[in-house]
């Protein structure tokens, strides 16, 4: 687990990995459930992540999974918190030399405009 | 003599207007609600060819699909639209359930991943639409977080909506639940694997769009 802002989150692991998921603070003191998944369902959330998100993402750059939106248990097993979305919360955070974030459902859709 | 000239120059642009205007319409709704069937039905009806593939198993549509210019006619009227069919919005998706119905892990897995980027994409052209039909299925609960949601989005941004009541065809249809659970709006029982009520269908088609 890294703290905003850490150095890890702007500019990727030690490990290779760029992709975080945000937890929220309460979420850890309510010490809510914590999946433990296996090194090979890691890399297949991840891989899937990317396949969801777009292949419009960089994948050189850190991204933080806001997921309260999206949540994924398992490879495969996904939850998907409708109202969150409709509101257009956006999807991810992507990080990009400091801090910044980006909505991904409006740009996707200025994308399609053009 | 030049008034009258002037009305039907503004008439002949007006309609000229009203003829280029593509007006959007979107299906949405749960999976397995009958979506996709019921936009072959229509496109079956008017253009005389299918719109995509229908399954058993649920989230079979997994990415939108779009008819473009489908005219629609009744009682001397006309409606022009682009179909646009979404796959089914779903709060949860779990690839166990795709297994249950038959298919192999790795293919669950898939088809899991592709329904959820279909829930995005379905809701990101929400706002692209100029009116909606949401089919649900009238043999099933209408109180669901997801049927509440969707209509609500809808009247929040004043979208038109038509609700229909799919698969009248089964015993266990009930229309006037479907109707209770949304009395704001009139809910048009079809089934629109037989074709069954589509008239009723097509009528509110204009009442919502013109």
């Amino acid at each position: 687990m890294y703290d905003d802002g850490s150095n890890e989150i702007l500019q990727g692991c030690n490990c290779g990995g760029k992709l975080f998921f945000y937890i929220k603070k309460s979420a850890i003191e309510k010490k809510e459930e914590i999946i433990k998944l296996s090194q090979k369902e890691k890399k297949q959330i991840e891989e899937d992540i990317y396949d969801i998100i777009g292949s419009q993402i960089d994948r050189e750059k850190p991204i933080v999974l806001d997921i309260e939106t999206i949540k994924i248990l398992k490879p495969g097993k996904y939850e998907i918190d409708l109202v969150n979305l409709f509101k257009k919360q956006p999807l991810i955070y992507k990080l990009e030399e400091g801090k910044y974030v980006i909505d991904l459902i409006e740009s996707f859709k200025k994308m399609s405009e053009k | 003599m030049a008034g009258i000239l002037k009305r039907l120059l503004s008439m002949f642009f007006r309609n000229l207007f009203k003829k280029k205007k593509h007006v959007k319409l979107g299906l949405y709704g749960p999976p397995n609600g009958g979506k996709t069937t019921l936009a072959n039905k229509i496109c079956k009806d008017w253009l005389g060819e299918e719109m995509g593939a229908v399954s058993n198993i649920s989230h079979e549509t997994r990415e939108i699909q779009i008819k473009e210019e489908i005219t629609i006619k009744s009682n001397s009227r006309e409606l022009t639209f682009n179909l646009v069919d979404t796959p089914g919005i779903a709060t949860k998706i779990d690839y166990e359930e795709f297994i249950k119905e038959g298919l192999k892990e790795k293919e669950a897995k898939t088809r899991a991943k592709e329904a959820t980027k279909g829930v995005i994409d379905a809701i990101k052209w929400l706002d692209d639409m100029d009116a909606v039909i949401v089919v649900l299925d009238a043999s099933k609960d209408p109180y669901t977080q997801v049927n509440i949601t969707i209509i609500g989005n809808l009247e929040a941004r004043d979208i038109p909506v038509l609700l229909i009541g799919n698969k009248i065809d089964l015993k266990k249809a009930d229309i006037k639940k479907v109707q209770s659970a949304f009395p704001q709006y009139e809910v048009i029982g079809i089934s629109a694997k037989y074709g069954n009520n589509l008239e009723d269908f097509y009528e509110y088609l204009f009442k919502i769009t013109t």
